[in-house]
């Protein structure tokens, strides 16, 4: 039976966890992911969901606990945001290369300095090459069907990589949609018991991990590991049309295209800002304008191919950054234009939403007129356009 | 370009020597680098320093693959490592040793020199530092630099580090080591058997390196298997045990670091081939049945 | 069980690479005999790390895990909650690290599983400086000692501060079991790994492990300077069992010059610093004693 409930970002991600069968969640709280702890703890006491829960007393253990624990042998969940990350980040490469498919909610979030707690993808783009897996999530009920879906690649053997489920704070986190939840049942036919992918720390099966690796046997280790990230591409589409099948939900594997095939510019965008988008593209079709958007959800392993084809295709491309690589863009631009590399057409990059300023639908609609701007003149106006920055130029 | 290998143990500081050694071609007016082989070696393992010289930019920071001279610290080490590995034509060894240089088999014909670095060093400094006294020898016996530059040399790497006094008594050692050197020819018979390493490809390393039991060409790897270790070539003093005078109070079964003493029914028994010669056994004995011996 | 009685079996094996004449490597060894095979064991960057696991080498011949320096407390909490999802709770986790990972940049991972009370055995051996880097200060260095960043200069010479009180630390968390050992005694270093392995909730064993690289002394000391350590009353010998204090053996008060003669670390002290450290270790036994007496 398919049950809707109005419920949070923050809900859908415990409950997914709740769902495959956590059984060790170590967690800290932090704004704005606290939630997701209190409602695992919940589940948790109230006989619903079978898991150790470990009040850890910093993210730094809870990546520890995780690690360990994904390493003796049981499936594992976690959650934080912006400085939690941050203070995680010597354990998140720890995870990948162990290869361990332990699962994480991150509830994106501006780094420090200044401090706030809104918004932004800068926590998450210091963790590009930690070896994690990440996915961007435009709604709730993605962000629970991800979590359900980040076991099924992170532990699928061609894999063994750890995986972030990422969704924009507050927009996601602590705003209410309706989402279909998943019935234990039909969660378990998706998800199947946990049987791990490599050795683990077994008294009966003695095994060492983690063990001091000299030269001699470092770049074997991480072409493996570079190999699985190349390799994860293939599982999550075939795991995203595997939940296709069995719930009628199709997220798009590594992209969501949306009215691309005729395109003459095309916007690529990362989480909310995507939906947002979304009602923009739908408003300018409209008005017979020739737009097409491009949901990234996938940030690691990147859809070079995907993206690549579809720029083939049209004459300009602009890409929306929640984040920045301070002097040289947003990352996302950055790595666009690497994967455009030697195709003729203007690319535009506009950073905006940063530490949770609005990213408005005037906003989205400016950003279109620009492309299509430089589709016409086969020229981007200007690289890279901050929006709505009070004293830089539009 | 020079390039010089240095084989010591870890603590016996062939990396102050290597150091030394390109501060003396630099004295010299000459561009030097020197470097250990970076590794997390302890006391008493074999370690590796490397020193190049040459009159103009050494711009390769690559390793030592082909040395023109060779520097043995440790003549225990011959029997562990094929210590002319890659030497080059032409090239020179040097062994800290008592023997004379014919009577040194590295494997190969070869130049040879020898020097009683252990001796000199109890002479001049009153400890077993042979790290100076050999550089003194490696000046006669290759002529790489001046003597006078190998005591600057000694004097600002060891100085530094120690004081001007032990800096002075460093290059002293080396002067008398120069002397001492006796430079000669051997002829290599033995056949040295390098030991084979287990260097599996992608398709074979475990995943993320883990440490799983497996029987490789080269040994077993895996829990336990450092077994395949012998590290009974790090001792310079080992134990001579007394059955007679042994009350087999298990007091030396406990203290050994390393487990190579063991238990059988009315003795103990020592493993020559992982002692390292520490010799707490000796001095922990209450009936004084264990000496350490040379 | 009397040492006569321990198990021949190695489950860390010979052929390991620490110095020779290394105390660790002595109490691991050993503590492994007691602990047994249905033990897992984690231990973070250090000394034990290197000479006890460089791939494809291993010594250990239990499931051995590492993940980083700080975290020690945290992974042996992954572990022990895992093996409680796997019914495997007969299996004994061990978290073993030195002084710089328990006392320095551990500590605070460490005082989180101890207040949650977490199912392990936390083992700090104790060697008094960061070893494994090439001798550099820790919060466990006594007063006085040479290190590599507390040399020996023209204005400054030693370690300026007095060494952590981490066993009276951890009884503050008021965990089943707090103890000291040494490698140097062995009927009460036995004693406590037996009674550590049949308790349950956290345990946390501090060895005392002499480093004859590190305190520059003969390598053939190493147990005599251990047992000097606790003659001296420099390191005292006591357990904590369920909140009750008791001293395992009151030192002769052997004078502190004894002890420190042995090792090149403190070859440089002056008579005023060396009467500094012998006012710190007299102290610090009376204290020790009179809180062994009010927690009886």
């Amino acid at each position: 039976m398919v049950v809707s409930k109005i419920c949070t970002g923050n809900y859908a991600a415990a409950y997914g966890s709740m769902r495959s069968r956590a059984r060790t969640v170590a967690a800290y709280p932090i704004t704005p992911q606290t939630f997701i702890v209190e409602h695992i703890s919940e589940f948790i006491n109230n006989g619903e969901m079978d898991c150790e829960y470990i009040e850890v007393e910093s993210e730094h253990s809870a990546m520890s606990a995780c690690v360990s624990a994904s390493a003796s042998g049981v499936r594992t969940f976690t959650a934080t945001s912006s400085q939690g990350l941050a203070l995680m980040h010597e354990i998140l490469p720890i995870a990948s290369g162990m290869r361990l498919p332990v699962v994480m909610a991150v509830v994106n979030r501006a780094i420090a300095a200044p401090i706030n707690i809104w918004v932004e993808h800068n926590d998450i783009m210091p963790e590009r090459d930690s070896g994690w897996i990440q996915v961007f999530c435009d709604n709730n009920q993605e962000v629970q069907d991800m979590v359900l879906q980040a076991y099924r690649i992170a532990e699928d053997k061609r894999v063994s990589l750890p995986m972030a489920v990422c969704l924009d704070a507050f927009i996601l986190s602590h705003t209410v949609e309706p989402v279909h939840l998943i019935d234990q049942d039909a969660a378990d036919k998706f998800v199947p018991q946990y049987k791990p992918t490599g050795p683990i720390l077994d008294p009966d099966d003695v095994a060492a991990v983690g063990v001091f690796t000299p030269p001699d046997y470092m770049m074997e280790c991480r072409w493996q590991t570079d190999k699985a990230m190349r390799d994860a591409v293939a599982v999550i589409k075939e795991v995203n049309d595997t939940f296709a099948k069995q719930f009628g939900r199709d997220h798009g594997g590594m992209i969501d295209p949306y009215l691309v095939d005729d395109a003459e510019v095309v916007l690529i965008t990362m989480g909310t800002a995507s939906s947002t988008a979304h009602e923009v593209v739908d408003d300018l079709r409209a008005e017979g304008k020739k737009v097409g958007l491009v949901k990234l959800r996938f940030w690691r392993p990147y859809p070079t191919d995907d993206l690549r084809k579809i720029a083939e295709k049209v004459k300009a491309v602009g890409v929306f950054d929640r984040a920045v690589s301070y002097g040289v863009g947003g990352p996302s631009f950055v790595e666009f234009k690497s994967a455009a590399f030697g195709l003729n057409l203007p690319v535009m990059n506009f950073i905006g939403g940063l530490g949770g300023r609005d990213v408005s639908l005037q906003d989205v609609r400016f950003m279109y007129e620009q492309l299509l701007e430089a589709a016409k003149t086969g020229k981007a106006k200007r690289d890279i356009t901050w929006i709505g920055t009070r004293g830089v130029e539009q | 370009m020079y390039e010089v290998r240095f084989h010591g143990r870890g603590g016996q500081g062939a990396v102050m020597a290597a150091q030394a050694l390109a501060s003396a071609a630099h004295a010299e007016g000459g561009y030097a680098t020197a470097f250990p082989f970076f590794g997390a070696e302890r006391r008493g393992a074999p370690v590796l320093a490397f020193t190049r010289i040459d009159e103009k930019r050494i711009y390769r920071k690559t390793q030592v693959y082909e040395p023109d001279f060779v520097v043995v610290l440790d003549e225990g080490l011959l029997e562990s490592v094929n210590v002319v590995e890659g030497l080059k034509k032409g090239g020179v060894v040097l062994v800290n040793s008592t023997r004379k240089p014919e009577e040194i088999d590295v494997g190969i014909d070869t130049k040879l020199a020898t020097v009683d670095a252990t001796s000199v060093a109890l002479e001049v400094l009153k400890q077993p530092a042979t790290n100076s006294s050999i550089l003194g020898a490696l000046a006669k016996a290759t002529g790489l630099v001046k003597i006078e530059s190998i005591e600057m040399g000694i004097m600002q790497v060891f100085g530094d580090r120690l004081g001007p006094k032990i800096g002075e008594k460093n290059a002293r050692a080396a002067r008398v080591a120069f002397e001492r050197t006796v430079v000669g020819e051997s002829h290599g018979k033995r056949v040295l058997k390098t030991a084979e390493k287990w260097l599996p490809d992608v398709n074979n390393l475990p995943m993320g390196v883990a440490g799983v039991a497996m029987k490789t060409t080269a040994g077993a790897v895996g829990p336990g298997s450092f077994l395949e270790n012998k590290t009974g070539s790090w001792k310079v003093f080992k134990p001579e045990y007394d059955e007679e005078k042994c009350t087999m109070c298990n007091f030396c079964w406990f203290y050994c670091p390393e487990g190579c003493i063991y238990r059988k029914d009315d003795r103990m028994e020592f493993d020559m081939d992982y002692c390292k010669g520490c010799g707490i056994c000796a001095n922990e004995c209450p009936a004084e049945a264990i000496n350490m011996v040379r | 069980m009397k040492l006569k009685e321990l198990p021949d079996e190695e489950l860390f094996t010979r052929g390991h690479t620490a110095c020779a004449g290394c105390g660790a490597a002595t109490a691991v060894r050993n503590l492994m005999k007691i602990l047994g095979k249905n033990t897992m064991v984690v231990n973070p960057a250090c000394c034990l790390l290197i000479f006890g696991a460089t791939y494809p080498y291993l010594a250990w011949k239990v499931p051995f895990h590492h993940v980083a320096f700080e975290n020690t407390a945290a992974c042996a909490t992954g572990m022990t909650r895992a093996l409680r999802v796997r019914g495997k709770e007969d299996t004994l986790v061990m978290g073993i690290a030195g002084d710089g990972g328990t006392a320095d940049i551990g500590i605070q991972a460490l005082s989180g599983a101890a207040e949650r009370n977490e199912d392990m055995l936390y083992v700090m051996y104790d060697n008094e400086a960061y070893m494994n880097t090439g001798i550099q200060r820790s919060g466990s260095t006594p007063f006085g000692a040479w290190t590599t960043t507390t040399p020996v200069g023209k204005v400054k010479a030693g370690k300026a501060d007095f060494k952590k009180d981490m066993p009276l630390i951890m009884m503050a968390h008021n965990v089943p079991y707090v103890a000291t050992a040494s490698v140097g005694n062995i009927q009460d270093f036995i004693n406590k790994f037996e009674k550590a392995k049949k308790m349950k909730g956290f345990r946390y064993i501090q060895i005392f492990t002499p480093c004859p690289t590190g305190w520059r002394h003969d390598t053939a000391k190493t147990i005599e300077i251990a047992k000097l350590a606790v003659e001296t009353g420099m390191w005292t010998l006591y357990e904590c069992e369920n909140g009750k204090v008791k001293i395992n053996r009151k030192p002769k008060m052997t004078p502190i010059s004894e002890y420190l003669k042995l090792q090149g670390r403190f070859r440089h002290m002056k008579e005023d610093d060396i009467k500094k450290l012998q006012d710190w270790v007299t102290r610090k036994w009376e204290a020790d004693e009179k809180y062994a007496q009010c927690r009886q």
